[in-house]
């Protein structure tokens, strides 16, 4: 019996039928299928979030001059206050919002009465005292419910200040999980932001960081990396992003796609408005990372950025070798179980197999089918209810602003060598007999854990307590428990210690006491004693 | 929402009703719990909830989708119910709503009915709770799962030994000590609920999903039948309260209180224990004993401390009755939550706390944000914050330290084990306070010592070493040299006379004076810059921009803002210093001038500069001492009393090493020299010999105006003829000046027209009209008193007021009138607002009350009267009448 039935034959008959179709063991990489993107089973204690926490939470929160409030009770602005670490500082203008969280604190008189008003004179106050450059109003479950109306809100802000302002309507029920607020953001970060800037880059070749949200500083040590060789790094999409530079970005060579799940739709709309090609690329990893610099290069086919690219990469590689090379010794031959969201699972296999960690199980908590098998599959994905209510756009080309880099020829001669307008997804990374799980729940981390026996399992705050105490060790994947950046060659030496530090920590050797193993005392008992 | 801000709120100090009901579950045996609604809220909540226990929390959703918020969410809501019960087979599951179920008015009571009548065989306690997140914070939330729990569980009503103790959230650490002080008194007790276990457990090799600490289902039907109840919570409502319901329900008698931190509420709660049949220990009395000898250890530190607390209200209270008992001021409590009673409740302690450390200002507030909390605690000068580890922001921000002890702590470890009640739990909350008063004062003590009292000796070197002190000066010069003389002068009308047009503003800060010159008498302003012989209001800094706003407002062409006294505007540097930057924050472009007597000049110069000061104006009678010494009565330097020759050198040296600093770095200066006819009229081609050489700009021979009182009271004066030979010898050398007007310390306007009579006692606000001359009115002032000759009482303390009557001219006795006393100096001041209210009866006709001194708190009360306030030690009479004169130009001003 495979691990794959073991873990299965526990569920009832009805949760076995829905579960089967999320997780599945890898025999032959190129033609298993795996469902996600579904709704999730009531009262199975998924990892997942809502819509607002996709929107809120990841995209737009990040973004260092926009004033970003809540519309909606405390609770929900206040869960999602500072919670990702996504890191930022002050830019020329002095201004950073990362440290607030704005609310409407809606009481229960605006639910019965509507808050529009309330919204309206909220956001009179906020640009009172923090003149930011841009707005954004998120919804949180009753605004949809009770009729709130934050796009006509948005336009009068924005008639009233000249301030561009956007409501997003991201209740937390629409869609199945986060990936619907993503959806969301993407589609008004395109419409009213994109395209509105005219500053030209100035340096030869400059790109845009998609999907990074600078989680312990991850964005840094990439665009430390991308400065040395010689690019422009135009804007980031959202990590320690701006207002500012995203207005600009349409105007960049190349558009790098870190998350591919969270941001795709914008790499595929400026595609399609501006021309820009997009290249899925990975930080995380030194060889991944290696990997993504010579695509750029290839891409530009600049042979003066190639060799410089090259040199940069030969110095980066011997300032971490001694190290990596003992944290190799320390890890090598250790397995791996990894449940993040919707690309780190994917992203972090490639830095443990520089460790030497092979990873067996992993899983994204709000992934669509193309992150696991490639978007080919994507004209093969059945949309059901829950994703036909999400808005998607369309865009044309711009009349002035489109530019062809390559001509469609070219751009296949370069497909067959880089990732480019494109994502393979994560399966073809792995193994035969490796686990794939959509949706895992606590359930499934603990009985898979106990199946495969990993020696570590990396995966979020929540679970993680539950595989601690268990004895396995775990790192968080979403916040990185306070550490950071592992991205880049800096971060993956990072990684490497703190990985190394939690599984050869002291308190594992005492979880069995010793009068367990061996008599603590030793005598013979005689009847007069 | 913020003092300020009534819609937007700025990073919240609460969380919402779902996370306090699930809190509340967590506490039951066996029990999961399930949020209906979107699955975020359950995502988000255990997210917190993970990050403060450090342990896993299994909060289960019922994942409503778009779908749900149109049919209903009762499908979902039974698979989750179904799912949840097949993984995890508890005995009890705890329904919470959410925003959206309640927004879509799901009836959870029906579907409840819904899953028995559908599932027969399910022996499953299903216990409800709406939960909406909109509806209260999390403390209400908790309290009301309780509800819901004592309500909805089977009770068992015959009567029972057992005493219910109810708690609200506290720390599993808590929780544990208060269960071994319950079995200490041998009681038998229930406990709801008991967060001991679940939220702290241990290292087990299998990881137990379901929880088997906490109440259980069993005990908490037994709690109808106790013989009584003890609720921890000052601020519960009625309808949520448990013990209410016991005993509404069942006649079970209930005993309320706070949080047991602090001597007074530990006291308490031996009270009830040992009224409830339990026993009071030999260890649990030497615990008391131990806390006591502690409170007199840390006394001395605490009583440094100005806490802001914010959080739960029965935690702000708990810790607040704390602090005060320690002698913390609890200047700024606060809570997120929307609590009516808050202030009503804290107001006593806080108050008798405040009024102990010699009456301050404090705030109690609730609906309040982080936002606030942050303006206040710079208000207030909070030196210690206590509560959640959202206050981290601000505390990094302000540099206060912050105790972490209560829900969430989400950037240290060991959240699930705070401890703050009990008697080693309020040691602990109190003596970590206390250290941090001391690793404060151990780290800044000596050096705000220094700065307080012994900062003028550090200039030491100034009067010889000229050079030395002119080195050590900070080096940081703006771009001052940049600019011309015309370009700088180009709007100042003192040294331009093509700028007569533009107008300018002395600003009367300064009053004290360092040094005594003969032609001067100190009771009128300095005759430097002045008409002699009179006397200028003297602004604090505050005040003075206040002024400066009203008068911009006015007189636009106002571009100098000059300090020139009365006394010496270095002598009161911190004065002039932060009146400055005042006005420098409202307009950048102010052009700053400033005069002095140059004693001070060394040490503040580069200061003075970076303050953004381009004139300065040196008065300087001479360059020989030996003549200066005849000039100068006395000079007071750096605590030192100098007179003679020696004073005379000390003030030369600083005022030639302060000119020469100054005009290095591209400062205007001017030199005046005040001629005295046979003292200094034949040297003062010396003195602009000199100036010339220091760099200075124009030098000002001023003639002497005798003044009434002052040692060259009789000197004979020169001509006018005769300034003008002198004006033109000095000329020879140095650019001089003839269009002095020696205009007065709060000089206001243009050169040709001084306007500051419009603007006397006009310290912001008040209008410009003209002053208009009346007979002065009768005033009336109650005067504290106990000798009836002299104004020798401290407001509180009095038992008699005299009321007299006065014109400014004539005084008259009134009457005497008896009041209750205010304040009797003891403990015992807890009818504080009625002695407040009888006192101000007493006083209600007066204009102004004179007292030996008065409190912050009750002048504030009475200038909210608009009853004048004197503090004054002097002859009735004649008090009475100043303060007839004082009053009677403030009322006409404000007229």
């Amino acid at each position: 019996m495979d691990e794959r039935t073991k873990l299965l034959e526990k569920y009832s008959s009805r949760v076995y039928k829905n579960r089967k179709e999320h997780v599945i063991q890898l025999e032959n990489i190129t033609d298993q299928t795996i469902t996600a993107n579904t709704r999730a089973i009531p009262g199975s204690m998924t990892a997942r979030g809502c819509c607002y926490a996709g929107c809120k939470g990841v995209v737009v929160g990040p973004l260092r001059d926009v004033l970003v409030i809540t519309h909606g009770p405390i609770g929900c602005g206040f869960y999602s206050w500072g919670t990702r670490r996504n890191k930022a500082k002050a830019g020329e203008d002095g201004k950073n919002f990362i440290p607030y969280c704005f609310s409407t604190d809606m009481q229960e008189s605006d639910i019965v009465f509507g808050g529009e008003k309330k919204l309206e004179k909220a956001l009179d106050e906020a640009v009172e005292i923090f003149h930011p450059a841009c707005i954004m109003i998120c919804s949180t479950c009753p605004i949809g419910l009770i009729g709130d109306d934050v796009q006509a809100v948005a336009k009068r802000t924005e008639e009233k200040y000249g301030i561009t302002t956007i409501g997003y309507s991201c209740e937390g029920y629409k869609g199945v999980s986060q990936s619907a607020g993503h959806h969301i953001a993407n589609n008004g970060l395109m419409k009213y932001i994109v395209g509105t800037g005219d500053q030209k880059p100035k340096a030869k070749y400059s790109v845009n960081i998609l999907g990074e949200y600078n989680i312990g500083g991850d964005g840094w040590e990439e665009e430390r990396i991308l400065k040395r060789i010689g690019y422009e790094v135009v804007s980031v999409f959202t990590g320690d992003g701006a207002y500012s530079t995203i207005r600009n970005s349409h105007l960049a060579d190349l558009n790098l796609v870190m998350c591919h799940r969270s941001i795709n739709y914008i790499a595929e709309m400026m595609k399609t408005k501006y021309g820009i090609d997009w290249l899925k690329v990975n930080f995380i990893g030194v060889g991944a990372t290696c990997k993504s610099l010579r695509d750029m290069a290839k891409y530009f086919g600049d042979p003066e950025l190639i060799a410089r690219t090259e040199e940069v990469i030969q110095d980066e590689l011997a300032s971490i070798y001694d190290d990596m090379e003992y944290y190799k010794s320390k890890l090598k031959g250790k397995t791996a179980g990894i449940f993040v969201g919707g690309s780190r699972a994917h992203h972090y296999q490639l830095l443990l197999k520089d460790l030497g960690v092979e990873t067996i199980i992993a899983g994204y908590e709000f992934a669509h089918r193309d992150d696991y098998e490639g978007r080919q599959v994507i004209p093969f994905i059945k949309e059901d209810a829950d994703n036909k209510n999400i808005e998607t756009i369309t865009v044309s080309p711009d009349e002035k602003l489109y530019r062809e880099r390559y001509t469609p020829e070219k751009l296949e001669e370069l497909r067959q060598e880089i990732e480019i307008d494109t994502y393979d997804g994560m399966i073809p990374d792995m193994n035969p007999g490796h686990v794939v799980v959509d949706d895992y729940n606590y359930f499934e981390t603990d009985e898979l854990i106990k199946i495969m026996k990993p020696d570590i399992f990396f995966s979020g705050i929540k679970d993680k307590y539950t595989i601690l105490k268990g004895g396995t060790a775990s790192r968080q994947m979403h916040s990185y428990d306070y550490s950071g950046p592992y991205s880049g060659f800096r971060g993956a030496v990072l990684f490497a210690k703190d990985v190394t530090m939690s599984l050869y920590t002291n308190a594992w050797a005492y979880v069995t006491p010793p009068w367990k193993n061996t008599p603590m005392l030793t005598g013979t008992l005689t009847e007069n004693a | 929402m913020g003092a300020n801000l009534v819609n937007l709120n700025v990073n919240p100090c609460k969380m919402c009703m779902p996370m306090g009901a699930v809190t509340a579950f967590y506490g039951i045996k066996n029990c999961m719990s399930i949020l209906h609604g979107s699955q975020g809220c359950a995502t988000y909540i255990r997210r917190h909830m993970a990050t403060h226990f450090n342990e896993p929390v299994d909060i289960a959703s019922s994942s409503l989708t778009e779908q749900g918020t149109v049919f209903g969410g009762e499908k979902n809501l039974m698979k989750g119910l179904e799912n949840l019960i097949e993984l995890y087979n508890p005995d009890v599951i705890g329904i919470a709503t959410t925003c959206l179920a309640e927004t879509i008015g799901e009836d959870v009571e029906a579907y409840m009915k819904k899953f028995h009548e559908t599932h027969p065989e399910e022996r499953v306690k299903l216990i409800n709770v709406a939960s909406a997140g909109y509806g209260g914070t999390q403390y209400e939330g908790f309290f009301r799962a309780l509800r819901a729990i004592v309500s909805q569980v089977e009770p068992k009503t015959e009567k029972n030994d057992y005493i219910n103790i109810i708690t609200p959230m506290i720390s599993p650490a808590d929780t544990r000590w208060l269960k071994s002080l319950l079995d200490e008194t041998g009681l038998h007790y229930i406990l709801l609920p008991d967060l001991s276990e679940n939220l702290d457990g241990i290292s087990v090799r299998k990881y137990e999903r379901l929880k088997s600490g906490g109440t259980s289902l069993e005990e908490i039907s037994r709690m109808a039948g106790a013989r009584f109840t003890i609720e921890f919570s000052d601020f519960v409502s009625e309808d949520s309260s448990p013990a209410a319901y016991l005993k509404e329900q069942f006649g079970v008698d209930y005993a309320r209180m706070g949080l047991p931190a602090g001597i007074r509420a530990m006291d308490r709660l031996y009270e009830l224990l040992e009224f409830c049949g339990g026993t009071i220990t030999a260890r649990m009395k030497t615990e008391r004993g131990r806390y006591l000898d502690a409170m007199v250890d840390a006394h001395k530190y605490c009583a440094e401390g100005r806490a802001a607390i914010f959080g739960e209200p029965d935690f702000v209270l708990s810790a607040t009755r704390l602090c005060a008992e320690n002698g913390i001021v609890p200047v700024l409590t606060t809570t997120g939550s929307v609590c009516h009673t808050f202030k009503e409740k804290l107001e006593g302690e806080v108050q008798n706390a405040a009024n102990r450390a010699m009456a301050e200002h404090y705030e109690i507030l609730d609906d309040c944000d982080f936002d606030t909390i942050e303006k206040y605690c710079k208000e207030l000068n909070v030196n210690l914050m206590i509560g959640s580890s959202d206050g981290r922001r601000v505390s990094h921000k302000l540099d206060i330290p912050l105790i972490r002890c209560a829900f969430p702590i989400h950037d240290r470890v060991g959240g699930q084990r705070v401890r703050t009640i009990g008697f080693d739990g309020s040691l602990f909350l109190m003596e970590t306070a206390a250290n941090l008063f001391l690793e404060k004062k151990e780290t800044t003590f000596r050096q705000e010592s220094y700065e307080k009292y012994y900062k003028d000796s550090n200039a030491a070197n100034p009067p010889t070493a000229k050079e030395n002190s002119v080195m050590d000066i900070k080096q940081n010069t703006p771009d001052l040299l940049a600019k011309t003389v015309e370009e700088k002068n180009a709007t100042h009308p003192c040294f331009n006379c093509g700028a007569a047009k533009s107008a300018r503003i002395h600003l009367p800060v300064a009053p004290k004076c360092n040094i005594q010159c003969n032609y001067c008498v100190r009771k009128f302003d300095c005759p430097n810059e002045s008409r002699p012989g009179v006397t200028t209001e003297v602004l604090s800094p505050e005040q003075a921009y206040k002024k400066y706003a009203v008068v911009k407002a006015k007189v636009p062409n106002l571009t100098v803002v000059g300090i020139a006294g009365p006394g010496d505007s270095l002598a009161n540097f911190e004065e002039t210093k932060k009146t400055l930057q005042l006005i420098r924050e409202y307009d950048p472009n102010v052009t700053f001038c400033l005069s002095t007597n140059g004693l001070m000049l060394p040490l503040y110069a580069q200061e003075l500069i970076d303050l953004g000061v381009s004139h300065v104006t040196v008065t300087m009678n001479t360059v020989d001492p030996e003549i200066g010494a005849k000039i100068y009565h006395h000079v007071n330097y750096m605590g030192k009393y100098y007179t003679g020759v020696a004073a005379a050198s000390i003030l030369l040296a600083n005022q030639l090493s302060g000119l020469k600093y100054l005009c290095e770095r591209g400062v205007v200066c001017k030199v005046n020299c005040v001629t005295l006819k046979g003292i200094n009229d034949q040297h003062l081609e010396e003195v602009s010999k000199v100036a010339k050489e220091l760099g200075v700009y124009i030098v000002n021979v001023m003639p002497h105006i005798p003044v009434e009182g002052s040692a060259f009271e009789s000197l004979d004066t020169l001509s006018n003829k005769e300034i003008n030979e002198i004006r033109k010898k000095c000329g020879v050398n140095i650019k001089q000046m003839y269009h002095c007007r020696q205009c007065r310390a709060d000089a206001i306007g243009t050169l040709e027209n001084d306007q500051s009579i419009e603007f006397r006692g006009c310290s912001g606000g008040c209008s410009t009209e003209k002053e208009e001359k009346e007979p002065m009115a009768m005033l009336r002032f109650a005067v504290a008193s106990k000798s009836g000759i002299l104004v020798d009482s401290h407001f509180g303390h009095v038992e008699e007021f005299y009321i007299y009557e006065s014109d400014g001219e004539t005084v008259s006795f009134v009457e005497k009138r008896s009041v209750k006393k205010y304040c009797s100096g003891n403990a015992d001041c807890d009818d504080h607002d009625d002695r407040m209210e009888s006192i101000l009866n007493a006083v209600a006709d007066c204009n102004g009350v004179i007292a030996l001194r008065i409190g912050e708190s009750p002048s504030r009360k009475l200038a909210a009267k608009g009853i004048a306030v004197y503090a004054m030690y002097d002859k009735i009479e004649e008090a009475v009448k100043s303060c007839a004169k004082k009053q009677s130009v403030l009322f006409s001003a404000a007229k």
